[in-house]
């Protein structure tokens, strides 16, 4: 299995095709499979060296205690690209991930091309984005959760998740059996693995990624946000602030893009991929 | 195929299965496998067959299906029409 060692941290991850390189970067409580059910590997490995993995504390990569800001999994990214001496890549992050890629592609500029991100809150931005408790994945969980008698609060804490997780009782085990399917109640049992660890409150740090530096960032940005998206306010922004910034709404989707609409998200996907890595006369998409 | 199939879930990324496993095993639901688990299964399959399978493809077959499991069976199904025997 292709693991990878970076300071010290073992990192799973995958590699397909050839050309010029792009690399996924996942959600937080996500993992790298996201991209294989989306089949967003399948359809960019046509023509793309695409470079999938798992971030730390996620998937088949090592947990570490510490380490979750997006300026550490930033580092991360940057020892990767390094490792696997990949040519300057173009990244696409999802959700928590868009805010790792925009981050690393601050701290190291030369490394990286150009930035796809999908519905990604940043940090950096809580100022002007009122709608960060109304992610519709927090509100489910978070009701799943209390429904069973688990401590929750209303506002949006994924440490608080993931302790209720792993403080779950048997009897409440047994009654989120009897009412989530078998692949819902397995994702949010891993979710406990990173209740000992400061995952869920390091990942809404600004970390050095504040509104100013995202003003600056100058290289190419595709901003997608989904349909439903609770971001409005951040879309808007992108929109107005980075000149070099192209948004597209992807319909029938609500922060879950990949897997809700993968048909139209893989054609966005691919198609700014094409734009910005093989130019404008690069013709039609191969089916 | 599905011998083969079978074979390498028996013992699967650091699990080992003494139970059954049949055409008719779902690979989240009975085999208790996580997301991360089905993209190790296509690399595996892939070193194994030493070649390259469409994963997008039954994936995408799955969704127009509104499958929310791999049944081993159909896994093996896809598995005849797609491997190159040499």
């Amino acid at each position: 299995m292709p693991h990878i060692s970076l300071n010290g941290t073992k990192f799973y991850y995958q590699q397909e095709g050839n050309g010029p390189d792009v690399i996924l970067v996942h959600a937080a409580t996500s993992n790298m499979a996201l991209w294989m059910f989306s089949g967003v590997i399948e359809e960019l490995s046509q023509e793309f060296r695409v470079t999938a993995y798992d971030l730390r504390g996620h998937g088949m990569s090592d947990i570490t205690p510490t380490g979750y800001t997006s300026h550490d999994m930033a580092t991360d990214l940057i020892r990767l690209s390094d490792a696997l001496e990949l040519q300057p890549a173009y990244l696409v992050g999802h959700s928590f991930g868009g805010v790792i890629s925009l981050h690393a592609s601050t701290l190291a500029p030369d490394r990286f091309e150009g930035i796809i991100l999908s519905d990604t809150y940043f940090p950096g931005l809580s100022s002007i984005e009122p709608n960060l408790n109304k992610i519709p994945i927090w509100e489910k969980w978070k009701n799943v959760l209390v429904d069973v008698g688990a401590p929750m609060g209303d506002i949006l804490n994924f440490q608080d998740l993931f302790t209720a997780v792993d403080s779950l009782t048997s009897e409440q085990m047994q009654t989120l059996e009897t009412t989530l399917d078998r692949f819902s109640l397995r994702w949010l049992l891993s979710l406990a693995r990173l209740a000992k660890t400061s995952c869920g409150n390091d990942i809404f740090q600004e970390a050095g990624l504040t509104l100013e530096r995202i003003v600056e960032y100058k290289k190419p940005l595709v901003a997608l946000y989904d349909e439903h998206s609770a971001f409005s306010a951040t879309k808007q922004f992108l929109k107005e602030k980075l000149s070099n910034c192209i948004v597209e709404d992807v319909p029938a989707a609500n922060h879950l893009a990949p897997l809700e609409n993968p048909m139209v998200f893989n054609g966005l996907i691919h198609k700014h991929l094409r734009r910005m890595a093989l130019g404008p006369c690069s013709g039609p998409l191969r089916k | 195929m599905l011998d083969d199939l079978i074979a390498l879930i028996k013992n699967f990324n650091g699990k080992e299965y003494s139970g059954q496993i049949t055409d008719k095993t779902y690979f989240f639901a009975d085999l208790g496998m996580a997301s991360i688990d089905a993209v190790v299964l296509a690399e595996r399959l892939q070193d194994y067959y030493g070649q390259k399978i469409p994963f997008g493809l039954f994936l995408k077959g799955l969704k127009e299906k509104n499958a929310q499991d791999i049944q081993l069976g159909d896994l093996a199904t896809f598995l005849e029409q797609h491997i190159k025997r040499g």
